[in-house]
């Protein structure tokens, strides 16, 4: 399948994300010939262990999330980042992990927004929202590069796309930049034919990194 | 859900089981080889004891892997009548790096089991699955290989087929006739409700293999 950057915007020091931003970086995609496609939709939950005695707790994952991708409505992913550990399921999972009682959901998000076709890429450009919430949280982006399926192959052409893109930003003088943070597949077991573990373990990567800049631009508020 | 019934026939027998089963069912019989992990919840995890089983389907030429939850059974004085049992099931196939997951979850490995025999696929009032294995457990860690019998000479028959909570009657009343055919090989009941073997059991047997299952039952 082809193979995709999944990139977040960092905000710089004592900003925040807002909508206007949001809205500016999807008028740059437009602005370089993106022809908007429809929606798109991903949803990430973060597990906690319940446990009956809370000083266990730490004796169970922290960092154990599951992923809902809408190119792929009928699968689910889990990932334990610490662990680098991917594991592919039916979307039924869910109901056997809600009957087996030991983990539930802490918090659930949301990245949504719209798609833009550009001759052999597609962006998709969203937010970051709490479920049930119209809280923004952070904005993301989707790079995907359709002819080619390899990681390796493909970095140039990703890299060479991404300082375009980049650079058209630039001229909007936004508060931040996206940031591209390559996991290590191979460490997840994960081999250079991009699948779709690849982008589950992106979105586990860059949701640990937002929140990572989140507590970062607190403790230097604090 | 599931509908379920079990029992146990002798090894002796299984041949004239096949027979009768081609006979009813109409389709060829399946190769069966499942390696089962049976894992619990660490005893500090989940606000009650759960337990999930891990199944991995050995007869594909790449082995795959499906995670199974047992939940309750139906209650009350109408579900004791039956002769079925009637339970919540969720299944999820899982990659290959499940039980590293579920390790990693904090379950523990209960206990493991290798099934091997064959199962029947056919509709019949309902989607009817039966199997008929022998149930080997592991002298080393998942060493299928070197599995041995835990009952020797016995071998285990389920019937199962799936249902929901708007038409189970229909599914358990089409198990239940179903059963009534197995009646003179062996006993089929709740799991858990141990019948034994019959002891029409050899005179059945004997009679299937001299006529090759062409009697019309």
């Amino acid at each position: 399948m082809p193979i995709k950057w999944i990139l977040h915007w960092q905000p710089n020091p004592g900003t925040t994300v807002n909508t206007q931003i949001l809205s500016e970086v999807s008028q740059c995609a437009e602005s370089i010939n993106g022809v908007k496609e429809g929606r798109w939709k991903t949803t990430l939950s973060f597990y906690k262990a319940m446990v009956r005695e809370q000083a266990t707790a730490n004796d169970f994952p922290r960092d154990f999330v599951g992923i809902s991708l809408a190119e792929q409505p009928s699968k689910y992913f889990l990932v334990i980042r610490g662990q680098r550990l991917v594991v592919e399921a039916e979307s039924s999972i869910q109901i056997i992990m809600e009957k087996s009682q030991s983990y539930k959901t802490r918090v659930a998000l949301s990245f949504e927004g719209n798609q833009y076709q550009l001759g052999d890429f597609q962006l998709r450009v969203g937010k970051v929202v709490p479920m049930n919430s119209e809280n923004m949280r952070g904005i993301v982006m989707e790079m995907e590069y359709l002819p080619i399926s390899s990681w390796e192959k493909s970095h140039q052409i990703m890299g060479e796309f991404f300082d375009l893109w980049q650079e058209a930003l630039s001229k909007r003088s936004l508060p931040g930049h996206f940031v591209h943070n390559e996991p290590n597949f191979a460490e997840y077991g994960l081999s250079d034919e991009y699948t779709v573990q690849h982008t589950a373990v992106q979105y586990a990567n860059i949701m640990a990194q937002m929140i990572a800049t989140s507590q970062s631009a607190q403790a230097t508020r604090n | 859900m599931e509908c379920v019934v079990q029992g146990i026939i002798e090894t002796k027998h299984v041949e004239a089981l096949e027979i009768l089963l081609q006979g009813l069912c109409g389709v060829h019989r399946e190769s069966l080889r499942i390696h089962e992990l049976c894992l619990k919840s660490a005893p500090n995890l989940g606000l009650v004891s759960s337990e999930l089983r891990l199944i991995c389907d050995l007869e594909q030429p790449e082995p795959t892997w499906t995670v199974r939850h047992i939940g309750g059974s139906i209650r009350g004085a109408g579900a004791e009548q039956l002769s079925v049992l009637v339970r919540n099931v969720a299944e999820s196939k899982v990659s290959k790096n499940a039980l590293r997951l579920f390790y990693a979850l904090g379950y523990k490995l209960d206990h493991e089991l290798l099934r091997v025999g064959f199962a029947f696929h056919f509709q019949r009032g309902a989607q009817i699955t039966v199997t008929v294995s022998s149930v080997n457990k592991m002298l080393k860690l998942h060493a299928t290989d070197e599995a041995v019998p835990v009952t020797p000479g016995i071998q285990l028959v389920e019937v199962t087929a799936p249902a929901s909570s708007e038409n189970y009657t229909e599914v358990v009343a089409a198990v239940s006739s179903f059963c009534e055919y197995l009646a003179p090989l062996l006993h089929l009941s709740k799991p858990g409700v141990s019948t034994g073997v019959v002891p029409t059991a050899a005179a059945a047997a004997a009679s299937l293999m001299s006529d090759g299952g062409s009697t019309t039952l």
